[in-house]
């Protein structure tokens, strides 16, 4: 059973009754079927937001369905043991932290003799203890994420759909969130982490689902994807007689010049890299490294984003 | 039921840290204040007076309350996205709707106590008695201003804050007219109107079913009977606008 799944979804938006629908997604197919941290990414306006909400049953979408471990996201039951990290906090600023987060775990129906120890524990995790008593509208932004955080550790649920959860985060609380969510991967739980940050995919996830422009791009492992769109390699080596650099130009290759002692020949594929060492071996240079050249995650994605652009 | 006690907890809560609320009560008290003199500049009984302007008062800041407490609360939460808290979780959207309506109509009753308090208090004060067709006044002023709060939340539902707070208003003067409404649609005099009369006249709640200040200022026969049916009319259409609330809130897009 996966865990989440969106089923040929589109979702169409109405800025007034008489304007056109502007449509945000358009037949959107995909599944979270492992545990561990999903990333979610793409631009801005690229559709993550509206897909989550409507995973989370807030959007009806126009056509299509969601699921959450198999039970249609707009029914009730679906959420149990589900944790939501909005990008903005959302609370009602009347209250304490520690009242927002008793008012979030009995809706949560989680067992009532748990709630003061279940509440210290997730003050605590998020660096939060001191500040337990005081109204929410008085707390700092990074704060009040940080006490979305606490509301989503609430009662130890299975699943975690994260919403750019790391904005408005200071430097530590960044590293704070990050430590968690590979802790909580570890712990077996599924997290579902959009975010439009390349980075905080690289270093966190495994999976990744990319969106643009409403539809999807990829969905498959990081790893995949990666070694999908190496860049061929670069062949470190010392002093090259200017007449090789010539005949390597030729070939196509790049040399970068470090030093004159220390030079990079880059060659955009695996084979020609075997060419360029043989070529090399003639005379008498010996590569001091070889590597294979990834193309970042970034220029990935969005190489993709460009193709599909009209 | 768990979860419509806990949000008609946490909304009780919230209107009551709200300022307007007691900005509300203290307008209701000044008038109270101010009627008890108003007897004495009019040609009708002292009492009279200060009953009339004491129920009448009661009516018009449970309209205050509905539109400025009422309207927000729904309306505010869905434009600032802190029904997330309750939509995201394992809450039916019902739920988050009846919880509302309950947390406001305990806010809406807490005031008509202290409302009324001070009005039966001020009519001790100048040596009146207080009945109980004063009390059946005020129940049913309760009850009406539950059918408003009622209208609140479904107009909410379906549009933002400044047009709900519009609408109820309009919805409570329709109501209070709706007799007049009646009394056109059978004489017939504008033949084009006469279809839309006739909408209203059946589509509206009469609101003047709950206006027994005549009966009780000037204490002619009113039966228990009659404060029975308002009573049932009353919860008939709260059922009636809570139920397409419901309906329309389930759908909504947060």
């Amino acid at each position: 059973m996966n865990f989440l799944e969106l089923k040929t979804v589109s979702k169409s938006y109405r800025n007034h009754f008489w304007s056109r629908a502007v449509p945000a997604l358009q037949d959107l197919s995909f599944v979270v079927p492992q545990k561990g941290i999903t990333g979610f990414v793409g631009p801005n306006g690229a559709g993550k937001t509206t897909s989550i909400k409507i995973l989370l049953g807030l959007l009806t979408p126009t056509a299509g369905s969601a699921y959450i471990r198999g039970v249609p996201s707009h029914l009730p039951e679906a959420r149990r043991n589900v944790a939501y990290v909005s990008e903005q906090p959302y609370f009602y600023h009347h209250l304490t932290a520690r009242e927002s987060l008793t008012f979030a775990y009995r809706l949560n129906r989680y067992p009532p003799d748990k709630l003061t120890a279940e509440i210290d524990r997730v003050l605590q995790t998020v660096q939060l203890t001191a500040i337990g008593d005081k109204k929410i509208h008085t707390l700092s932004k990074g704060m009040q994420q940080r006490l979305n955080m606490a509301h989503a550790l609430l009662g130890n649920p299975s699943i975690y759909i994260l919403d750019e959860p790391m904005s408005g985060l200071d430097p530590l609380g960044r590293r704070l969130f990050r430590d968690l969510f590979l802790d909580l991967a570890a712990k077996d739980k599924c997290l579902f982490f959009s975010t439009h940050i390349i980075e905080d995919i690289e270093r966190l996830c495994k999976y990744v689902i990319a969106l643009d422009k409403g539809a999807m791009v990829y969905a498959g492992s990081l790893d995949e994807l990666l070694a999908r769109n190496t860049a061929g390699a670069e062949i470190h080596v010392d002093a090259i007689p200017e007449n090789i650099i010539g005949r390597l130009h030729e070939r196509g290759y790049t040399v970068t010049t470090v030093d004159p002692d220390n030079r990079i020949i880059h060659v955009p594929t695996d084979k020609e890299a075997q060419v360029c060492q043989k070529l090399l071996y003639e005379h008498n240079i010996f590569p001091k490294t070889i590597s294979r050249r990834t193309a970042s995650l970034e220029s990935i994605l969005y190489k993709s984003a460009e193709v599909r652009r009209p | 039921m768990k979860s419509i006690a806990l949000i008609a907890l946490n909304t009780f809560r919230e209107t009551i840290r709200n300022k307007i609320l007691y900005n509300i009560l203290l307008f209701a008290g000044i008038i109270i204040v101010l009627s008890t003199s108003f007897g004495e500049w009019s040609v009708f009984a002292r009492v009279q007076v200060m009953q009339d302007f004491g129920l009448a008062t009661m009516s018009v800041s449970g309209l205050l309350l509905a539109v400025f407490i009422g309207v927000a609360m729904l309306g505010k939460e869905v434009t600032s996205k802190t029904v997330y808290m309750m939509a995201a979780k394992p809450v039916m959207r019902g739920s988050i709707i009846i919880g509302k309506y309950a947390g406001l109509c305990i806010t809406l009753c807490l005031n008509f106590l202290l409302m009324s308090l001070f009005f039966f208090g001020a009519l001790l004060f100048i040596g009146s008695t207080v009945n109980l067709k004063l009390v059946a006044a005020v129940l049913l002023t309760m009850v009406e201003m539950g059918v408003i709060v009622s209208v609140a939340l479904l107009f909410s539902t379906i549009t933002n804050p400044t047009l709900s707070a519009i609408f109820t208003i309009g919805f409570y003067i329709a109501g209070h007219f709706n007799d007049l409404v009646g009394i056109e649609t059978l004489e017939g005099s504008k033949r084009l109107l006469k279809p839309v009369l006739q909408v209203l006249y059946y589509l509206l709640p009469n609101l003047e079913h709950f206006n027994i200040r005549t009966p009780v200022v000037y204490d002619l026969p009113l039966t228990g009977d009659y404060i029975l049916f308002a009573v049932l009319y009353g919860l008939l259409y709260i059922t009636l606008f809570m139920s397409i609330s419901c309906a329309l809130f389930a759908r909504k897009d947060l």
